[in-house]
Protein backbone atom coordinates (compact mmCIF):
# COMPACT_ATOMS: atom_id res chain seq x y z
CA UNK A 1 0.00 0.00 0.00
CA UNK A 2 1.66 3.26 -1.00
CA UNK A 3 -0.17 6.61 1.20
CA UNK A 4 0.64 8.62 -2.33
CA UNK A 5 -1.01 6.77 -4.94
CA UNK A 6 -3.88 6.76 -2.09
CA UNK A 7 -3.63 10.28 -1.61
CA UNK A 8 -3.15 10.43 -6.17
CA UNK A 9 -6.60 8.66 -6.46
CA UNK A 10 -8.19 11.32 -3.30
CA UNK A 11 -7.11 14.32 -5.91
CA UNK A 12 -8.24 12.56 -8.69
CA UNK A 13 -11.57 12.18 -7.27
CA UNK A 14 -11.79 15.68 -5.29
CA UNK A 15 -10.47 17.97 -8.31
CA UNK A 16 -13.29 16.44 -10.65
CA UNK A 17 -16.04 17.10 -7.82
CA UNK A 18 -15.18 20.66 -7.60
CA UNK A 19 -15.05 20.90 -11.34
CA UNK A 20 -18.49 18.70 -11.66
CA UNK A 21 -22.15 20.18 -11.06
CA UNK A 22 -22.84 16.48 -11.39
CA UNK A 23 -21.37 15.52 -8.69
CA UNK A 24 -21.67 18.53 -6.29
CA UNK A 25 -25.64 18.69 -7.24
CA UNK A 26 -25.59 14.82 -6.55
CA UNK A 27 -24.47 15.78 -2.82
CA UNK A 28 -26.67 18.39 -1.87
CA UNK A 29 -29.58 18.76 -4.26
CA UNK A 30 -31.35 15.40 -3.87
CA UNK A 31 -30.71 15.15 -0.06
CA UNK A 32 -32.95 18.77 0.45
CA UNK A 33 -35.26 17.35 -2.07
CA UNK A 34 -36.15 14.22 -0.52
CA UNK A 35 -35.92 16.19 2.90
CA UNK A 36 -38.77 18.58 1.60
CA UNK A 37 -41.05 16.02 -0.19
CA UNK A 38 -41.25 13.67 2.67
CA UNK A 39 -41.27 16.32 4.82
CA UNK A 40 -44.07 17.90 3.88
CA UNK A 41 -46.11 14.80 3.29
CA UNK A 42 -45.53 13.97 6.83
CA UNK A 43 -46.45 17.26 7.97
CA UNK A 44 -49.84 16.88 6.19
CA UNK A 45 -50.56 13.24 7.18
CA UNK A 46 -49.71 14.14 10.99
CA UNK A 47 -52.28 17.15 10.96
CA UNK A 48 -55.14 14.74 10.08
CA UNK A 49 -57.74 13.32 12.25
CA UNK A 50 -55.76 10.52 14.50
CA UNK A 51 -53.00 11.18 11.52
CA UNK A 52 -54.91 8.79 9.25
CA UNK A 53 -55.80 9.90 5.41
CA UNK A 54 -58.64 8.30 3.61
CA UNK A 55 -56.34 6.57 0.49
CA UNK A 56 -53.33 7.74 1.43
CA UNK A 57 -51.69 4.72 -0.12
CA UNK A 58 -53.46 5.37 -3.46
CA UNK A 59 -52.80 9.19 -3.14
CA UNK A 60 -48.97 8.34 -2.59
CA UNK A 61 -48.89 5.79 -5.01
CA UNK A 62 -50.72 8.14 -7.64
CA UNK A 63 -48.73 10.57 -7.09
CA UNK A 64 -45.52 8.68 -7.56
CA UNK A 65 -46.75 7.02 -11.37
CA UNK A 66 -47.80 10.09 -12.35
CA UNK A 67 -45.30 12.35 -11.44
CA UNK A 68 -43.03 9.70 -13.84
CA UNK A 69 -44.89 11.58 -16.78
CA UNK A 70 -43.78 14.80 -15.79
CA UNK A 71 -39.92 13.11 -15.02
CA UNK A 72 -39.85 11.22 -18.14
CA UNK A 73 -41.35 13.70 -20.48
CA UNK A 74 -38.78 15.98 -19.26
CA UNK A 75 -35.93 13.39 -18.83
CA UNK A 76 -36.48 12.01 -22.59
CA UNK A 77 -35.85 15.53 -24.53
CA UNK A 78 -32.66 16.39 -22.75
CA UNK A 79 -31.34 13.11 -22.48
CA UNK A 80 -31.87 12.51 -26.30
CA UNK A 81 -30.06 15.74 -26.88
CA UNK A 82 -27.38 14.69 -24.46
CA UNK A 83 -27.17 11.61 -26.40
CA UNK A 84 -26.35 13.33 -29.45
CA UNK A 85 -23.29 15.48 -27.62
CA UNK A 86 -21.92 12.18 -25.95
CA UNK A 87 -22.52 10.12 -29.36
CA UNK A 88 -20.58 13.26 -30.97
CA UNK A 89 -23.71 13.37 -33.21
CA UNK A 90 -25.04 16.92 -32.98
CA UNK A 91 -22.75 18.09 -36.13
CA UNK A 92 -24.18 15.24 -38.06
CA UNK A 93 -27.45 15.61 -37.75
CA UNK A 94 -28.20 18.87 -38.50
CA UNK A 95 -25.28 19.16 -41.46
CA UNK A 96 -28.45 17.54 -43.01
CA UNK A 97 -31.58 19.49 -44.04
CA UNK A 98 -33.39 18.03 -40.39
CA UNK A 99 -34.85 21.20 -38.70
CA UNK A 100 -34.70 22.32 -35.05
CA UNK A 101 -38.68 21.75 -34.73
CA UNK A 102 -38.50 18.78 -36.54
CA UNK A 103 -35.74 17.73 -34.04
CA UNK A 104 -38.10 18.78 -31.24
CA UNK A 105 -41.31 16.88 -32.77
CA UNK A 106 -38.93 13.69 -33.17
CA UNK A 107 -38.17 13.90 -29.64
CA UNK A 108 -41.47 14.40 -27.95
CA UNK A 109 -43.28 11.45 -30.28
CA UNK A 110 -39.94 8.98 -28.83
CA UNK A 111 -41.44 10.69 -25.61
CA UNK A 112 -44.99 9.74 -26.07
CA UNK A 113 -44.01 6.27 -26.83
CA UNK A 114 -42.03 6.07 -23.58
CA UNK A 115 -44.62 7.24 -21.68
CA UNK A 116 -47.02 4.83 -22.33
CA UNK A 117 -44.30 2.25 -21.47
CA UNK A 118 -43.76 4.10 -17.95
CA UNK A 119 -47.69 4.57 -17.25
CA UNK A 120 -48.37 0.33 -17.93
CA UNK A 121 -45.17 -0.82 -16.16
CA UNK A 122 -46.04 2.07 -13.28
CA UNK A 123 -49.83 1.00 -12.88
CA UNK A 124 -49.18 -2.69 -12.96
CA UNK A 125 -46.46 -2.26 -10.29
CA UNK A 126 -49.05 -1.04 -8.01
CA UNK A 127 -52.01 -3.12 -8.58
CA UNK A 128 -49.52 -6.59 -8.42
CA UNK A 129 -47.35 -5.10 -5.08
CA UNK A 130 -50.52 -3.34 -3.66
CA UNK A 131 -53.21 -4.31 -5.08
CA UNK A 132 -54.29 -0.55 -5.81
CA UNK A 133 -56.31 0.41 -8.82
CA UNK A 134 -55.02 3.36 -10.38
CA UNK A 135 -57.89 3.10 -13.05
CA UNK A 136 -59.99 4.47 -10.42
CA UNK A 137 -59.41 7.94 -11.80
CA UNK A 138 -61.62 6.09 -14.82
CA UNK A 139 -61.12 8.23 -18.36
CA UNK A 140 -60.86 11.97 -16.59
CA UNK A 141 -57.25 10.17 -15.79
CA UNK A 142 -56.39 10.92 -19.82
CA UNK A 143 -56.68 14.82 -19.99
CA UNK A 144 -54.88 14.81 -16.55
CA UNK A 145 -51.94 12.69 -18.23
CA UNK A 146 -51.91 14.98 -21.39
CA UNK A 147 -51.62 17.74 -19.33
CA UNK A 148 -48.72 16.31 -16.95
CA UNK A 149 -46.60 15.26 -21.02
CA UNK A 150 -46.88 18.48 -21.79
CA UNK A 151 -45.92 19.66 -18.15
CA UNK A 152 -42.97 17.10 -18.87
CA UNK A 153 -42.41 18.78 -22.33
CA UNK A 154 -42.17 22.44 -21.70
CA UNK A 155 -39.39 21.45 -18.78
CA UNK A 156 -37.86 19.64 -20.91
CA UNK A 157 -37.06 21.95 -23.50
CA UNK A 158 -36.07 24.52 -21.15
CA UNK A 159 -33.77 22.75 -19.85
CA UNK A 160 -32.53 21.60 -23.13
CA UNK A 161 -32.38 24.96 -24.00
CA UNK A 162 -29.76 25.49 -21.63
CA UNK A 163 -27.57 22.25 -22.21
CA UNK A 164 -27.73 23.19 -25.82
CA UNK A 165 -26.24 26.56 -25.16
CA UNK A 166 -23.94 25.98 -22.23
CA UNK A 167 -23.01 22.34 -23.18
CA UNK A 168 -22.57 19.13 -21.64
CA UNK A 169 -20.76 20.67 -18.54
CA UNK A 170 -25.04 21.36 -17.00
CA UNK A 171 -26.00 18.08 -18.16
CA UNK A 172 -27.40 17.35 -14.70
CA UNK A 173 -30.00 19.68 -15.39
CA UNK A 174 -31.67 16.57 -17.40
CA UNK A 175 -32.07 15.01 -13.89
CA UNK A 176 -32.52 17.80 -12.22
CA UNK A 177 -35.01 20.49 -13.58
CA UNK A 178 -37.84 18.40 -13.45
CA UNK A 179 -37.89 17.68 -9.85
CA UNK A 180 -37.24 21.22 -9.23
CA UNK A 181 -41.21 21.37 -9.58
CA UNK A 182 -42.02 18.67 -7.29
CA UNK A 183 -42.25 20.18 -4.10
CA UNK A 184 -44.54 23.24 -5.46
CA UNK A 185 -46.40 20.72 -7.21
CA UNK A 186 -48.52 19.39 -4.73
CA UNK A 187 -47.49 15.42 -6.19
CA UNK A 188 -47.82 13.85 -2.29
CA UNK A 189 -49.94 16.46 -0.38
CA UNK A 190 -52.50 19.37 -0.96
CA UNK A 191 -51.52 22.27 -2.05
CA UNK A 192 -52.53 24.52 1.56
CA UNK A 193 -49.49 22.19 3.63
CA UNK A 194 -47.14 24.81 1.42
CA UNK A 195 -46.11 27.94 3.12
CA UNK A 196 -47.83 31.17 1.52
CA UNK A 197 -45.02 32.00 -0.76
CA UNK A 198 -44.66 28.48 -1.72
CA UNK A 199 -48.54 28.28 -2.75
CA UNK A 200 -48.06 31.28 -4.89
CA UNK A 201 -45.64 29.60 -7.28
CA UNK A 202 -47.55 26.57 -7.12
CA UNK A 203 -50.79 28.18 -8.63
CA UNK A 204 -48.32 29.44 -11.30
CA UNK A 205 -47.94 25.26 -12.15
CA UNK A 206 -49.64 23.59 -14.22
CA UNK A 207 -48.76 19.94 -12.62
CA UNK A 208 -50.47 21.83 -9.49
CA UNK A 209 -53.97 21.55 -10.62
CA UNK A 210 -53.36 18.36 -12.06
CA UNK A 211 -52.53 16.62 -8.71
CA UNK A 212 -55.15 18.44 -6.58
CA UNK A 213 -57.29 17.16 -9.35
CA UNK A 214 -56.50 13.65 -8.91
CA UNK A 215 -57.04 13.90 -5.55
CA UNK A 216 -60.33 15.51 -5.74
CA UNK A 217 -61.35 12.73 -8.26
CA UNK A 218 -60.35 9.71 -5.57
CA UNK A 219 -61.78 11.39 -2.46
CA UNK A 220 -65.37 12.07 -4.01
CA UNK A 221 -65.28 10.63 -7.28
CA UNK A 222 -66.40 13.72 -9.44
CA UNK A 223 -63.04 15.28 -11.93
CA UNK A 224 -62.71 19.18 -11.80
CA UNK A 225 -62.59 20.32 -14.97
CA UNK A 226 -62.07 23.76 -14.44
CA UNK A 227 -58.62 22.41 -13.29
CA UNK A 228 -57.79 20.41 -15.80
CA UNK A 229 -58.59 23.69 -18.14
CA UNK A 230 -56.25 25.80 -16.14
CA UNK A 231 -53.91 23.57 -16.22
CA UNK A 232 -54.06 22.61 -20.02
CA UNK A 233 -53.96 26.56 -20.60
CA UNK A 234 -51.05 27.02 -18.71
CA UNK A 235 -49.39 24.29 -20.13
CA UNK A 236 -49.93 25.13 -23.48
CA UNK A 237 -48.58 28.09 -22.64
CA UNK A 238 -45.45 27.31 -21.05
CA UNK A 239 -44.90 24.96 -23.76
CA UNK A 240 -45.16 27.55 -26.29
CA UNK A 241 -42.31 29.80 -24.47
CA UNK A 242 -40.00 26.79 -23.69
CA UNK A 243 -40.20 26.20 -27.51
CA UNK A 244 -39.08 29.56 -28.07
CA UNK A 245 -36.53 29.08 -25.61
CA UNK A 246 -35.12 27.04 -27.25
CA UNK A 247 -35.53 28.10 -30.50
CA UNK A 248 -33.40 30.77 -28.93
CA UNK A 249 -30.53 29.19 -27.23
CA UNK A 250 -30.37 26.85 -30.30
CA UNK A 251 -29.62 30.12 -32.05
CA UNK A 252 -27.58 31.53 -29.55
CA UNK A 253 -25.17 27.93 -29.54
CA UNK A 254 -24.64 28.21 -33.48
CA UNK A 255 -22.61 31.29 -33.25
CA UNK A 256 -20.29 29.35 -30.92
CA UNK A 257 -20.86 26.56 -33.08
CA UNK A 258 -22.65 22.90 -32.86
CA UNK A 259 -19.40 21.05 -32.69
CA UNK A 260 -18.38 20.39 -29.06
CA UNK B 1 -14.41 27.08 -65.27
CA UNK B 2 -18.42 25.49 -64.61
CA UNK B 3 -20.99 27.81 -63.20
CA UNK B 4 -20.13 28.28 -59.13
CA UNK B 5 -22.36 25.54 -56.99
CA UNK B 6 -21.25 27.39 -54.33
CA UNK B 7 -20.30 31.10 -54.15
CA UNK B 8 -18.53 32.31 -50.58
CA UNK B 9 -17.74 35.97 -50.06
CA UNK B 10 -16.12 37.40 -47.59
CA UNK B 11 -16.73 35.06 -45.05
CA UNK B 12 -15.04 35.86 -41.58
CA UNK B 13 -15.75 34.37 -37.85
CA UNK B 14 -14.51 35.93 -34.90
CA UNK B 15 -14.66 33.91 -31.89
CA UNK B 16 -15.23 36.73 -28.93
CA UNK B 17 -12.81 36.70 -25.73
CA UNK B 18 -10.18 38.58 -24.63
CA UNK B 19 -8.65 38.76 -27.12
CA UNK B 20 -11.25 37.62 -29.81
CA UNK B 21 -10.04 35.26 -32.00
CA UNK B 22 -10.14 35.34 -35.88
CA UNK B 23 -10.68 32.24 -36.90
CA UNK B 24 -11.62 33.01 -40.68
CA UNK B 25 -10.50 36.01 -41.84
CA UNK B 26 -12.47 37.77 -45.43
CA UNK B 27 -12.69 34.31 -47.53
CA UNK B 28 -13.70 34.38 -50.82
CA UNK B 29 -14.37 31.38 -52.67
CA UNK B 30 -16.73 29.08 -55.33
CA UNK B 31 -16.92 26.01 -56.20
CA UNK B 32 -17.86 24.69 -59.98
CA UNK B 33 -19.99 21.65 -60.69
CA UNK B 34 -17.97 18.49 -60.83
CA UNK B 35 -15.13 20.51 -59.34
CA UNK B 36 -12.86 19.14 -56.55
CA UNK B 37 -11.65 21.65 -54.21
CA UNK B 38 -8.76 21.13 -51.56
CA UNK B 39 -8.84 22.96 -48.82
CA UNK B 40 -4.90 22.80 -47.08
CA UNK B 41 -3.52 24.87 -44.25
CA UNK B 42 -1.90 23.88 -41.03
CA UNK B 43 -3.75 23.10 -37.77
CA UNK B 44 -5.76 26.25 -36.56
CA UNK B 45 -6.02 27.60 -40.21
CA UNK B 46 -9.54 27.94 -40.30
CA UNK B 47 -10.13 25.24 -42.61
CA UNK B 48 -12.83 23.05 -40.12
CA UNK B 49 -14.61 26.61 -39.24
CA UNK B 50 -14.94 27.48 -42.31
CA UNK B 51 -16.48 23.74 -43.23
CA UNK B 52 -18.72 24.07 -40.12
CA UNK B 53 -20.06 27.50 -41.14
CA UNK B 54 -20.76 25.83 -45.03
CA UNK B 55 -22.83 23.74 -43.26
CA UNK B 56 -24.56 26.04 -41.02
CA UNK B 57 -23.64 24.65 -37.79
CA UNK B 58 -21.89 27.57 -37.12
CA UNK B 59 -22.98 31.21 -37.98
CA UNK B 60 -20.54 33.83 -39.56
CA UNK B 61 -20.09 37.05 -38.09
CA UNK B 62 -20.31 38.22 -41.62
CA UNK B 63 -20.06 37.70 -45.48
CA UNK B 64 -22.34 35.50 -47.22
CA UNK B 65 -22.59 31.74 -48.22
CA UNK B 66 -24.80 30.75 -50.99
CA UNK B 67 -25.51 26.73 -52.50
CA UNK B 68 -27.24 26.49 -56.48
CA UNK B 69 -27.79 30.92 -56.14
CA UNK B 70 -29.57 30.37 -52.67
CA UNK B 71 -28.62 31.96 -49.42
CA UNK B 72 -27.66 29.50 -46.78
CA UNK B 73 -29.09 30.87 -44.50
CA UNK B 74 -32.63 31.75 -45.71
CA UNK B 75 -33.08 28.31 -47.57
CA UNK B 76 -30.77 25.66 -45.02
CA UNK B 77 -32.99 23.13 -45.20
CA UNK B 78 -33.61 23.15 -49.15
CA UNK B 79 -29.86 23.89 -49.50
CA UNK B 80 -28.60 21.01 -47.06
CA UNK B 81 -30.78 18.02 -48.66
CA UNK B 82 -28.19 18.12 -51.60
CA UNK B 83 -24.98 18.50 -49.55
CA UNK B 84 -23.17 15.42 -47.88
CA UNK B 85 -20.63 15.60 -44.90
CA UNK B 86 -18.28 13.46 -43.09
CA UNK B 87 -15.47 13.65 -40.92
CA UNK B 88 -13.39 11.30 -39.44
CA UNK B 89 -14.06 13.21 -36.33
CA UNK B 90 -17.74 13.33 -36.32
CA UNK B 91 -18.73 10.21 -35.30
CA UNK B 92 -22.14 8.53 -35.80
CA UNK B 93 -24.39 6.90 -32.80
CA UNK B 94 -21.90 4.46 -30.98
CA UNK B 95 -24.83 1.75 -29.71
CA UNK B 96 -26.44 2.06 -33.14
CA UNK B 97 -25.13 -0.40 -35.76
CA UNK B 98 -23.83 0.40 -39.32
CA UNK B 99 -27.27 0.10 -40.82
CA UNK B 100 -29.06 1.38 -38.61
CA UNK B 101 -27.05 4.71 -38.61
CA UNK B 102 -27.02 4.67 -42.38
CA UNK B 103 -31.20 3.96 -42.21
CA UNK B 104 -31.43 7.25 -40.55
CA UNK B 105 -29.29 9.51 -42.41
CA UNK B 106 -30.93 8.01 -45.49
CA UNK B 107 -34.19 8.94 -44.47
CA UNK B 108 -32.88 12.41 -43.49
CA UNK B 109 -31.67 12.83 -46.39
CA UNK B 110 -34.86 12.00 -47.95
CA UNK B 111 -34.37 9.31 -50.19
CA UNK B 112 -37.07 7.36 -51.32
CA UNK B 113 -38.35 4.26 -49.29
CA UNK B 114 -38.04 1.90 -52.30
CA UNK B 115 -34.28 3.23 -52.88
CA UNK B 116 -32.88 3.65 -49.29
CA UNK B 117 -32.11 -0.33 -48.57
CA UNK B 118 -30.38 -1.01 -52.06
CA UNK B 119 -28.36 2.62 -51.51
CA UNK B 120 -27.14 1.39 -48.16
CA UNK B 121 -26.12 -2.06 -49.57
CA UNK B 122 -24.31 -0.61 -52.62
CA UNK B 123 -22.75 1.53 -50.41
CA UNK B 124 -21.63 -0.74 -47.74
CA UNK B 125 -20.59 -2.82 -51.00
CA UNK B 126 -17.90 -0.13 -52.38
CA UNK B 127 -16.80 0.60 -49.34
CA UNK B 128 -16.06 -2.95 -48.20
CA UNK B 129 -17.60 -2.90 -45.42
CA UNK B 130 -21.01 -5.32 -45.68
CA UNK B 131 -19.04 -7.75 -43.78
CA UNK B 132 -20.05 -5.29 -39.86
CA UNK B 133 -23.03 -3.59 -41.08
CA UNK B 134 -25.20 -5.44 -38.37
CA UNK B 135 -21.92 -4.55 -36.21
CA UNK B 136 -22.44 -1.54 -33.85
CA UNK B 137 -20.61 1.59 -34.42
CA UNK B 138 -18.58 0.97 -31.12
CA UNK B 139 -17.17 -2.34 -32.35
CA UNK B 140 -15.75 -0.66 -35.10
CA UNK B 141 -11.71 -0.14 -35.73
CA UNK B 142 -11.04 3.42 -36.30
CA UNK B 143 -11.11 2.80 -40.15
CA UNK B 144 -14.47 0.77 -40.54
CA UNK B 145 -15.91 4.03 -39.08
CA UNK B 146 -14.39 6.33 -41.18
CA UNK B 147 -15.94 3.44 -44.09
CA UNK B 148 -19.23 4.14 -42.82
CA UNK B 149 -18.78 7.61 -42.83
CA UNK B 150 -17.78 8.13 -46.11
CA UNK B 151 -20.75 5.68 -47.08
CA UNK B 152 -22.89 8.23 -44.90
CA UNK B 153 -22.00 11.19 -47.14
CA UNK B 154 -23.06 9.57 -50.54
CA UNK B 155 -26.00 8.11 -49.21
CA UNK B 156 -28.55 11.04 -50.02
CA UNK B 157 -27.14 11.28 -53.28
CA UNK B 158 -25.67 14.87 -52.57
CA UNK B 159 -24.45 17.33 -55.16
CA UNK B 160 -22.34 18.71 -53.28
CA UNK B 161 -19.77 16.48 -50.82
CA UNK B 162 -18.11 18.50 -47.87
CA UNK B 163 -15.12 16.16 -46.75
CA UNK B 164 -13.45 16.77 -43.97
CA UNK B 165 -10.13 13.87 -43.76
CA UNK B 166 -12.16 11.48 -45.37
CA UNK B 167 -9.08 8.76 -45.60
CA UNK B 168 -7.79 9.58 -41.93
CA UNK B 169 -6.92 6.29 -40.24
CA UNK B 170 -7.31 3.93 -43.15
CA UNK B 171 -5.30 1.18 -44.76
CA UNK B 172 -3.86 2.88 -47.91
CA UNK B 173 -5.54 -0.16 -49.36
CA UNK B 174 -9.14 1.32 -48.42
CA UNK B 175 -7.70 4.61 -48.94
CA UNK B 176 -7.05 3.94 -52.70
CA UNK B 177 -10.48 2.68 -52.71
CA UNK B 178 -12.04 5.81 -51.59
CA UNK B 179 -9.91 7.92 -53.68
CA UNK B 180 -11.36 6.02 -56.48
CA UNK B 181 -14.81 5.92 -55.72
CA UNK B 182 -14.54 9.90 -55.33
CA UNK B 183 -13.11 10.45 -58.32
CA UNK B 184 -16.06 8.11 -59.85
CA UNK B 185 -18.36 10.03 -57.96
CA UNK B 186 -17.23 13.14 -59.82
CA UNK B 187 -17.28 11.73 -62.86
CA UNK B 188 -20.19 9.94 -63.15
CA UNK B 189 -22.37 11.77 -61.20
CA UNK B 190 -20.96 15.40 -61.46
CA UNK B 191 -20.66 15.50 -57.52
CA UNK B 192 -18.25 18.58 -56.74
CA UNK B 193 -16.07 18.54 -53.02
CA UNK B 194 -14.53 20.34 -50.86
CA UNK B 195 -12.09 18.15 -48.99
CA UNK B 196 -9.84 18.93 -46.44
CA UNK B 197 -6.91 16.07 -45.93
CA UNK B 198 -2.99 16.13 -44.73
CA UNK B 199 -2.13 13.66 -47.02
CA UNK B 200 -0.68 15.89 -49.50
CA UNK B 201 0.09 12.95 -52.54
CA UNK B 202 -3.55 12.23 -52.10
CA UNK B 203 -4.75 15.97 -52.61
CA UNK B 204 -2.49 16.30 -55.54
CA UNK B 205 -4.25 13.16 -56.74
CA UNK B 206 -7.84 13.58 -56.32
CA UNK B 207 -8.11 18.06 -56.52
CA UNK B 208 -8.57 20.36 -59.32
CA UNK B 209 -7.74 23.02 -57.23
CA UNK B 210 -6.13 23.89 -53.93
CA UNK B 211 -7.24 26.97 -51.33
CA UNK B 212 -4.55 27.42 -49.15
CA UNK B 213 -5.16 29.12 -45.55
CA UNK B 214 -3.19 30.47 -42.98
CA UNK B 215 -4.35 31.88 -40.12
CA UNK B 216 -7.94 32.37 -41.28
CA UNK B 217 -6.87 33.71 -44.68
CA UNK B 218 -6.72 32.07 -48.18
CA UNK B 219 -2.82 32.82 -49.33
CA UNK B 220 -3.15 30.54 -52.49
CA UNK B 221 -5.56 28.76 -55.10
CA UNK B 222 -4.38 27.04 -57.92
CA UNK B 223 -4.06 23.59 -59.05
CA UNK B 224 -1.78 21.54 -56.89
CA UNK B 225 0.86 21.49 -59.63
CA UNK B 226 1.04 24.86 -60.15
CA UNK B 227 1.42 25.60 -56.49
CA UNK B 228 4.20 23.27 -56.53
CA UNK B 229 6.14 24.74 -59.07
CA UNK B 230 5.72 27.86 -57.68
CA UNK B 231 8.76 26.55 -55.07
CA UNK B 232 11.42 27.45 -57.14
CA UNK B 233 14.68 24.99 -57.79
CA UNK B 234 14.83 21.50 -57.41
CA UNK B 235 15.73 19.04 -54.86
CA UNK B 236 18.93 17.05 -54.55
CA UNK B 237 18.90 14.17 -52.04
CA UNK B 238 21.27 11.76 -51.45
CA UNK B 239 22.82 9.05 -48.88
CA UNK B 240 26.72 8.43 -48.73
CA UNK B 241 26.94 5.75 -46.60
CA UNK B 242 30.23 6.03 -43.85
CA UNK B 243 31.08 9.25 -45.08
CA UNK B 244 30.29 11.38 -42.70
CA UNK B 245 32.95 13.37 -42.23
CA UNK B 246 33.55 13.98 -46.16
CA UNK B 247 29.78 14.54 -46.53
CA UNK B 248 30.34 17.52 -43.84
CA UNK B 249 33.30 18.57 -45.66
CA UNK B 250 31.51 18.83 -49.11
CA UNK B 251 28.80 20.51 -47.59
CA UNK B 252 31.20 23.35 -46.42
CA UNK B 253 32.31 23.85 -49.73
CA UNK B 254 30.09 23.31 -51.84
CA UNK B 255 26.30 23.62 -50.36
CA UNK B 256 26.51 25.43 -47.24
CA UNK B 257 22.88 25.68 -47.52
CA UNK B 258 21.95 22.28 -47.34
CA UNK B 259 20.07 20.17 -44.10
CA UNK B 260 21.91 17.01 -43.27
CA UNK B 261 19.37 14.82 -41.95
CA UNK B 262 21.54 12.42 -40.16
CA UNK B 263 25.50 11.29 -40.53
CA UNK B 264 25.46 10.13 -44.20
CA UNK B 265 22.36 11.69 -45.36
CA UNK B 266 21.68 15.10 -46.93
CA UNK B 267 18.93 17.30 -48.82
CA UNK B 268 20.25 20.23 -51.20
CA UNK B 269 17.71 22.72 -52.72
CA UNK B 270 19.35 24.21 -55.98
CA UNK B 271 18.39 26.24 -59.23
CA UNK B 272 17.64 23.26 -61.93
CA UNK B 273 20.16 24.66 -64.09
CA UNK B 274 22.78 24.05 -61.14
CA UNK B 275 21.80 20.59 -60.74
CA UNK B 276 24.52 18.96 -62.81
CA UNK B 277 27.62 21.03 -61.50
CA UNK B 278 26.34 19.99 -57.88
CA UNK B 279 26.42 16.08 -58.67
CA UNK B 280 29.51 16.63 -60.37
CA UNK B 281 30.79 18.41 -57.33
CA UNK B 282 30.02 15.12 -55.09
CA UNK B 283 31.38 12.70 -57.58
CA UNK B 284 35.15 15.05 -57.11
CA UNK B 285 34.98 14.96 -53.69
CA UNK B 286 34.95 11.51 -53.72
CA UNK B 287 31.95 10.65 -51.81
CA UNK B 288 29.79 7.63 -52.96
CA UNK B 289 26.43 7.38 -53.00
CA UNK B 290 24.20 4.67 -52.14
CA UNK B 291 21.26 6.90 -52.82
CA UNK B 292 20.49 9.96 -55.08
CA UNK B 293 17.26 11.36 -56.03
CA UNK B 294 16.47 14.82 -57.79
CA UNK B 295 13.01 15.98 -57.53
CA UNK B 296 10.79 19.06 -58.44
CA UNK B 297 8.99 20.57 -55.71
CA UNK B 298 5.74 18.82 -54.63
CA UNK B 299 2.84 19.97 -52.62
CA UNK B 300 4.01 19.10 -49.27
CA UNK B 301 6.87 21.63 -49.99
CA UNK B 302 4.64 24.27 -50.88
CA UNK B 303 2.60 23.50 -47.98
CA UNK B 304 5.94 23.71 -45.81
CA UNK B 305 7.35 26.86 -47.59
CA UNK B 306 3.68 28.25 -46.66
CA UNK B 307 3.76 27.02 -43.18
CA UNK B 308 7.84 28.25 -42.40
CA UNK B 309 8.86 24.66 -42.17
CA UNK B 310 10.86 24.51 -44.77
CA UNK B 311 14.56 26.08 -44.74
CA UNK B 312 16.23 25.21 -47.36
CA UNK B 313 15.13 26.49 -50.66
CA UNK B 314 17.88 28.08 -52.79
CA UNK B 315 19.26 31.61 -51.03
CA UNK B 316 18.09 30.60 -47.79
CA UNK B 317 20.22 29.32 -45.20
CA UNK B 318 20.34 26.15 -43.79
CA UNK B 319 18.86 24.30 -40.91
CA UNK B 320 21.68 23.15 -37.82
CA UNK B 321 22.39 19.48 -38.09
Amino acid sequence: MSFQRIWAIVLRYCYYFLRSWDRLTDSVYWPILDITLWGLASKWILTQQEGKVPHLALILLTGVVFWQVVWRGSYEISVNLLEEFWNDNLVNLFATSLTKYEWMAGVMLVGLVKLFLTLVVGIATVWLFYSLNIFVLGWSMLPFVASLLMSGWFVGFFSSGLIIRYGEKIQTLAWVMGWMLAPFSAVFYPLNVLPEWAQVIARCLPTTYVFEGMRQIIANGSPPWDYVLISLGLNVLYLGASVAFFSYMFEQRRWRGLAK
Amino acid sequence: MSAALLQVQSLRKVFPGKPPVVAVDDISFSLGAGEILGLLGPNGAGKTTTIQMLLSTLRSTSGSISYFGMDLERHRSEILKYVGYGSAYAALVWRLSVEENLEIYARLACVPWRERAQRVTALLERFDASSFRKKQMSELSAGQRTRVVLCKVFVGYPKIALLDEPTASLDPDVAHEVRAFVKHQRREYGVSMLYTCHNMAEVEEVCDEVLFLTKGKIIARDTPQALASSIAGTRVRFTASGQGEKLLLWIARHAPGAVVKDEESAEVWTEDEQVPALIESLIKEGLQFSRLSVERASLEDFFLQMTKKQPASPGEAGEAP
